[in-house]
Parts: structure tokens; C-alpha cells; sequence
């Protein structure tokens, strides 16, 4: 079976949930060798009976074998692209579905919590933020969940606006620092330079450099350090933003960008995440027309950066 | 005096969280369970802000939007979009009929959705 790890067929077949046999690779292969096999029987045939007919039958026979694979090569790619369709959907219906009693378990909780709390301990209450909380953050998973859908399916919006990143930097960090506090980390935010305003999704780019953030408190152990910086360069405006924290192996580096892709440090060091933060994150930048990218050496820190064009 | 507010929403769970939400506020609060019934309660009510879903039954919220807009008496009640709808076009249809907000009730606290009322209405 040399040929089915020379083309990687076993893979494709995993990525597209079909047998080995049904591979569009495997059968357009199949598909050359009896083409092949059916013009070089046509030479010897056409070779012992001297007579046209024969070779015109024997041609018409190559071209119904031609025929018969490439049609049921087109259905198979057909039924394929049509699964994934359905996937693609059903994560779009489930995911709509999903947030509307996630949203009304937040507010009846919320509603407990704020305006009908008379009469509960601490403990009641406890337990009320407690699942107010976890809500909270399964709707972040559908979230993300559906961005990536959007992602794959070309139809991520994003609106236009005028966005500050200073503010935003700001905005994000204060509402993580009792996180940051809680591992004792020392945050510095280089204000010095004065920075124009981009376009781009104001509440998206909230999402971007929350994620990123907190990638850089969670992977970052007590007492270490983290330096955001953001200034102009060649009408960009650049947001760094360097860690001391556990690093990414070298050989995981370049998945880091890669959808439901976690590090063997991730998984070491802490459980929650889904892999899918930076893939949005990257993505959203991109469509807004800048870049992003990092370095990162295990055990040392990372940098984290991406850059978007001045307004 | 206290300020009125529609509530136009299917759910009930959600329709009633809102509504004591804002009672607690101090406003007064009239809910609506589909976009019919919420189309007559604008005219009827009279209400400073509505709240409106967009998924509805009967009709539909970009169907009730049509018709508060196009009626003079109606057309400069103040309207949020609360949605779990978010699409590019949902989007720029509904600023299009000149609501005030669109806000995807998943990703918003009561809280948040009150601040932005107060702020639509100068409070």
C-alpha cells in the first residue's frame, strides 16, 4: 500500500470522513492506471486485427471506462462538498439555537443577582454568579463557534469604524487585571508614543486583544512579566505584546494559527481554551488588512504582534 | 413621570427577565409576544422606546419596523434591535429603517441594555 502514504490518501480520507476507496485522490488514480491499461490493450489489439472497426469499438471503450470514473469521481466530490455543507450549517442552526436559553439563563441570573437578591446568603448568591458565570462562557464558545463557521463559509461581517487601540488596550486590561494580580504579574503598558486611530470593527477588536491578553496572563506564570507596547511604523499602527510565560515548542509553531490547534504546553500548564481564539483572531485582522504573527521560544516568553493600516 | 417601554419578544423567559429588569429601574412597561400584537401596542401605547425582537411570530421584526416608520405619528419612537440575529445584511437592513441599536442580545447584560436605553432617552 506504498501508494496510499506516498499521497497521503489515508489523511485526505480522515479530513473528509470517507473510506480510503472513495478518496477523489484514490480514485483518480485508479482511474489513470485503467486508462492506461485500456489504450495500451487498444495498441495491441488494433495491432493483431488490421481493421478499423475494431479500433473504433476498442477506442469507445476507453472513452465509456473515461466516462464511467470521472462521473462517479465528480459524484463522489459532489457528496463530499454537500456533507460538509450540512456540517457547516448545523453548527450555524445549533449555535443560534443554543443562544437564546444561554442568553435568558444569564439575564433571569443576572436579574437574581442585581434586583431580586433580598433575602439570599452568600452561598445562594454564590451559586447564582456562579452559573451566571459558566452561561457566560459557554456563550462564548457558541460565539466562537459561529465566527468560525462565518470564517469558513467567506461571510464574517465586519463594520467599519474609526477604533482607538489605545483605548481599547486599556479598556481590556483593566477589566483583566484582578486575573493578572491574582498570579502577582507585572504589567507594564508603554504609553509614551501617540498613536493614530484605525479602521476596523470596534467591538472585534475588543475580542482580538482580549484573547490575546489573556493567552499572555494564562501562559504566564506567577511573578512573571508582560509588556504591551503599540506605536506607529510605515503608516501602521503595531501592537506588541511580550509574555515571559511558558512558550510554544518549536515544533508546534507553525499550527499556532491553525483552528482547534493547543500546544502540548497549553495542555500541560492549564485545561480551559479551545483552540479556536488566535484562528478568529488572525482572521479578523487579515480582513481588516493587517497582519499578525509572533515569536515564541519555549521556556523564554512569547511576542505576540499584529499590525494594522493608520486611517 | 416614568418612561414607557415596549417590549416586543417571543421568548417568554427573556420578555419577563427584561421586564421586572426595568420595573426595578423605575420604568413603566407594557410586552408584546409577537409583531402584530406589537405593532398595535406602539400605536395604542404610545410607549417613549421600543424594544424589539427580530425573529417574531405573525410578523416579523422587520415587518413591525416598516410599519411604525412609515407612520408619522410612530416614526420617531426611539427602537432597539435586540437579536441573536447578526448577519451583514440583518445589520445594514435594520440601520437602513433607522433604529437606534442593534444589539445581539447574547452578548449583553441587562444592565448594558438599560445603560443604553437611558442613553437613547437623555436620562
Amino acid at each position: 500500500m506504498e501508494i496510499i502514504n506516498d499521497f497521503d490518501l489515508k489523511k485526505q480520507a480522515e479530513e473528509l470522513g470517507v473510506s480510503v476507496w472513495k478518496t477523489p485522490s484514490f480514485l483518480l488514480i485508479v482511474m489513470g492506471i485503467v486508462i492506461i491499461i485500456a489504450m495500451t490493450a487498444t495498441y495491441f489489439i488494433s495491432r493483431l486485427y488490421d481493421s478499423p472497426e475494431i479500433l473504433i469499438l476498442a477506442e469507445s471503450v476507453v472513452v465509456s471506462v473515461i466516462l464511467i470514473f470521472g462521473n462517479s469521481l465528480i459524484q463522489q466530490i459532489e457528496t463530499i462538498a454537500k456533507v460538509n455543507k450540512q456540517k457547516t450549517e448545523f453548527v450555524s442552526v445549533a449555535s443560534h439555537q443554543l443562544r437564546t436559553p444561554l442568553g435568558a439563563i444569564r439575564w433571569e441570573t443576572e436579574l437574581l443577582l442585581s434586583k431580586m437578591s433580598s433575602g439570599l446568603d452568600d452561598k445562594q448568591r454564590n451559586g447564582i454568579a456562579n452559573i451566571n458565570m459558566l452561561a457566560g462562557r459557554m456563550t462564548r464558545l457558541v460565539n466562537d463557534l459561529l465566527d468560525v463557521t462565518r470564517i469558513d463559509q467567506g461571510r464574517m461581517a465586519l463594520k467599519k469604524e474609526n477604533v482607538s487601540l489605545d483605548g481599547i488596550v486599556s479598556e481590556i486590561m483593566e477589566g483583566l487585571m484582578p486575573l493578572a494580580k491574582a498570579k502577582n504579574l507585572h504589567v507594564v503598558i508603554d504609553k509614551k508614543r501617540k498613536i493614530g486611530n484605525v479602521i476596523a470593527d470596534n467591538d472585534r477588536m475588543k475580542l482580538v486583544v482580549e484573547n490575546l491578553l489573556s493567552n499572555a496572563i494564562k501562559y504566564t506564570k506567577a511573578n512573571g512579566r508582560i509588556e504591551i507596547s503599540l506605536f506607529e511604523e510605515a503608516n501602521n499602527v503595531v501592537f506588541n505584546l511580550k509574555d515571559n510565560g511558558v512558550g510554544i515548542p518549536h515544533d508546534q509553531q507553525s499550527q499556532v494559527f491553525e483552528k482547534f490547534f493547543r500546544s502540548d504546553n497549553v495542555v500541560k500548564y492549564q485545561t480551559e481554551g479551545t483552540g479556536l481564539g488566535l484562528y478568529i483572531a488572525k482572521n479578523i485582522i487579515e480582513q481588516s488588512g493587517g497582519e499578525m504573527w509572533f515569536h515564541s521560544e519555549e521556556h523564554v516568553g512569547s511576542v505576540f504582534s499584529f499590525s494594522l493600516p493608520i486611517a | 413621570m416614568a418612561k414607557k417601554i415596549l417590549v416586543v419578544e417571543d421568548e417568554e423567559s427573556l420578555r419577563n427577565s427584561i421586564k421586572e429588569f426595568l420595573l426595578a429601574e423605575n420604568f413603566e412597561v407594557v410586552t408584546a409576544s409577537d409583531g402584530e400584537e406589537g405593532e398595535k401596542m406602539v400605536r395604542s401605547e404610545n410607549p417613549d422606546l421600543i424594544l424589539l425582537d427580530l425573529i417574531l411570530p405573525k410578523k416579523d421584526g422587520f415587518g413591525v419596523l416598516e410599519g411604525i416608520k412609515n407612520d408619522e405619528k410612530t416614526k420617531s419612537i426611539p427602537v432597539i434591535l435586540l437579536t441573536n440575529l447578526e448577519g451583514a445584511d440583518d445589520v445594514d437592513k435594520a440601520f437602513s429603517y433607522g433604529v437606534n441599536a442593534f444589539l445581539v442580545k447574547a452578548n449583553y447584560k441587562l444592565e448594558e441594555i438599560v445603560g443604553k436605553i437611558k442613553e437613547i432617552l437623555k436620562m
